[in-house]
């Protein structure tokens, strides 16, 4: 089929335009995340009855990290409303603290603070249904995660 | 520089590939000797998130220093010598004295496990692996950390006895000393002995 | 036995006894009971040993592993730019003829392609400049982890287990 190249090329630019513009406005605008605080350890069950094991969705989300994990609970979950430039905190545990900010063009900056401050900063983009996962260290070759899912 | 494929390709041209700074290769390399690597670091730390560390420093320095690699030993034999020294290093500065002072004062007194009767059953045959491993783990623990260094290069890494009179910095009779009693112990925690308890 | 005929009995199993004391030794495991048992015992606990490290793994996957290692690594050395997105530039250079045409839909098409995913070189950037924290991206899934140098204190899991390896 023989199509002539300047109709070839209007149609491609004209669709890659419309894709550019669609795509801007995707990430234009207020941000609704669910925040976690994940106990992760090999232990089968967690000793505080509170945390429940996580849910299957985030689950299947971590087992595709290259973590050495059996098992997930779930210590603490907070959904965050974030108009367009502000930022919420979520405090997830008497020393885990996170404060997002709704950045231009679908980036948050997220922060772990300490006492109140932040220790550790980071701008990364976030588009809807991707999830940034911080982790450390915990006793007894454990560790804590947090999980930021954007869900809108 | 000719396409390897790693998987196939044996230790010797993945070496000679890292040595011009192939990371493939050299990745590679990391991917086949790395548990053993860390089960060095394991038996002579026996603290698994130390062990991890001191092999990943281990592998780091092992590209560092590749170049000085010339195949007299095998790679990973070279490479386990790497992490033991680390291991070593770490142990002098952690300056371990858990189990130093009673270890101290039994073998200044002729050492118990001299006088210990014979262990005649063979642990091998009677204990399934796991619970071998398990007892063995148990028994290096108990040993302070020259006792279970001892018993790490000579049983693991086949070094003599004066070649490891040199890495420890003491004599032979110190080697084989610290060595016979290792075993003797490790005998004992095998064979269920309560004697300790 | 004498502590010395031990530790010569010893010395003969590991074959590090001079030649003219083994003789000695030899007919020692052959005559006296205590000996012999002494002989056996070594043995087997030396057999014992070198089968304990058989089956040790290390607990962490092969890639994040290495990615550790990779990244101490790239620390050493001069930083390398990370290597441009050049696949989909190719797929678009393969669709189009004329070459003046095709640099205006890579432009276009570029735009595009940074404005729905994460823009990859500047996080990159962020996680090299932030040394104290390791990254790791899983694109196709969408999924970030940044792994961070703040160990948890004990009231996260509430565990009163000792912390022990065994």
């Amino acid at each position: 089929m023989k199509i002539s190249f300047p109709n070839f090329m209007a149609w491609l630019i004209g669709a890659l335009l419309a894709l550019t513009t669609v795509a801007a406005r995707a990430d234009a605008g207020d941000m609704k995340l669910e925040v976690q605080l994940i106990w992760a350890t090999n232990d089968k069950a967690d000793p505080n009855p509170k945390h429940k094991p996580i849910a299957p969705e985030i689950r299947e989300k971590l087992n595709q990290l290259p973590l050495k994990w059996a098992n997930y609970f779930e210590v603490n979950k907070v959904t965050l409303d974030i108009p367009k430039g502000e930022s919420r905190k979520a405090k997830l545990s008497d020393k885990c603290e996170v404060e997002i900010k709704n950045l231009d063009g679908g980036k948050v900056e997220v922060a772990l603070l300490g006492k109140g401050d932040p220790v550790w900063k980071r701008v990364q983009s976030l588009p809807n249904g991707d999830v940034l996962i911080l982790g450390g260290n915990a006793p007894n070759a454990s560790a804590w995660l947090v999980a930021v899912k954007r869900i809108k | 520089m000719a396409e390897i494929n790693y998987s196939s390709a044996d230790d010797t041209v993945l070496v000679r590939a890292a040595q011009k700074e192939d990371m493939g290769a050299f990745e590679e390399l990391v991917a086949r000797h790395r548990d053993k690597v860390f089960a060095r670091a394991l038996s002579m730390m026996r603290h698994e998130q130390e062990a991890i560390d001191l092999s990943q420093e281990a592998w780091v320095k092992g590209w560092q220093r590749l170049k000085q690699f010339q195949g007299d030993s095998s790679f990973s034999t070279w490479m386990t010598r790497i992490v033991i020294n680390l291991c070593l290093d770490q142990l002098r500065k952690q300056k371990r004295r858990h189990m130093e002072s009673i270890e101290a004062m039994s073998e200044e007194s002729g050492g118990v496990e001299r006088q210990m009767p014979a262990v005649t059953v063979n642990p091998t045959e009677r204990l399934e692996r796991g619970e071998l491993r398990q007892r063995i783990d148990r028994g290096l623990e108990r040993l302070s950390h020259e006792h279970r260094t001892v018993l790490v290069l000579h049983e693991f890494e086949e070094m003599d006895y004066k070649g490891i009179a040199k890495a420890m910095d003491c004599s032979i009779g110190t080697v084989m000393s610290r060595l016979f009693y290792a075993r003797r112990k490790l005998a004992a925690v095998l064979a269920d002995l309560k004697r300790e308890m | 036995m004498t502590e010395e005929q031990q530790l010569k009995l010893q010395a003969f199993l590991d074959g590090e006894l001079p030649e003219d004391e083994t003789r000695e030794i030899i007919s020692l495991i052959t005559r006296d009971e205590e000996a012999k048992a002494l002989h056996a015992e070594l043995k087997n606990t030396r057999r014992a040993i070198k089968s304990s490290e058989a089956n040790v793994r290390l607990p962490e996957p092969r890639e994040f592993f290495w990615s550790k290692i990779e990244r101490e690594i790239q620390k050493l050395e001069p930083v390398v730019e990370s290597k441009p997105s050049v696949s989909f530039f190719d797929q678009l250079r393969r669709l189009l003829v004329p070459m003046s045409a095709a640099a205006v839909v890579v432009i276009a098409g570029f735009i595009a392609y940074q404005q729905m995913l994460p823009v990859h070189s500047t996080e990159t950037e962020m996680a090299m400049a932030d040394s104290s924290a390791f990254t790791y991206h899983d694109y196709s899934a969408g999924m970030t982890l940044v792994w961070l140098p703040f160990p948890a204190e004990n009231d996260l899991a509430q565990n009163s287990a000792p912390a022990t390896i065994q």
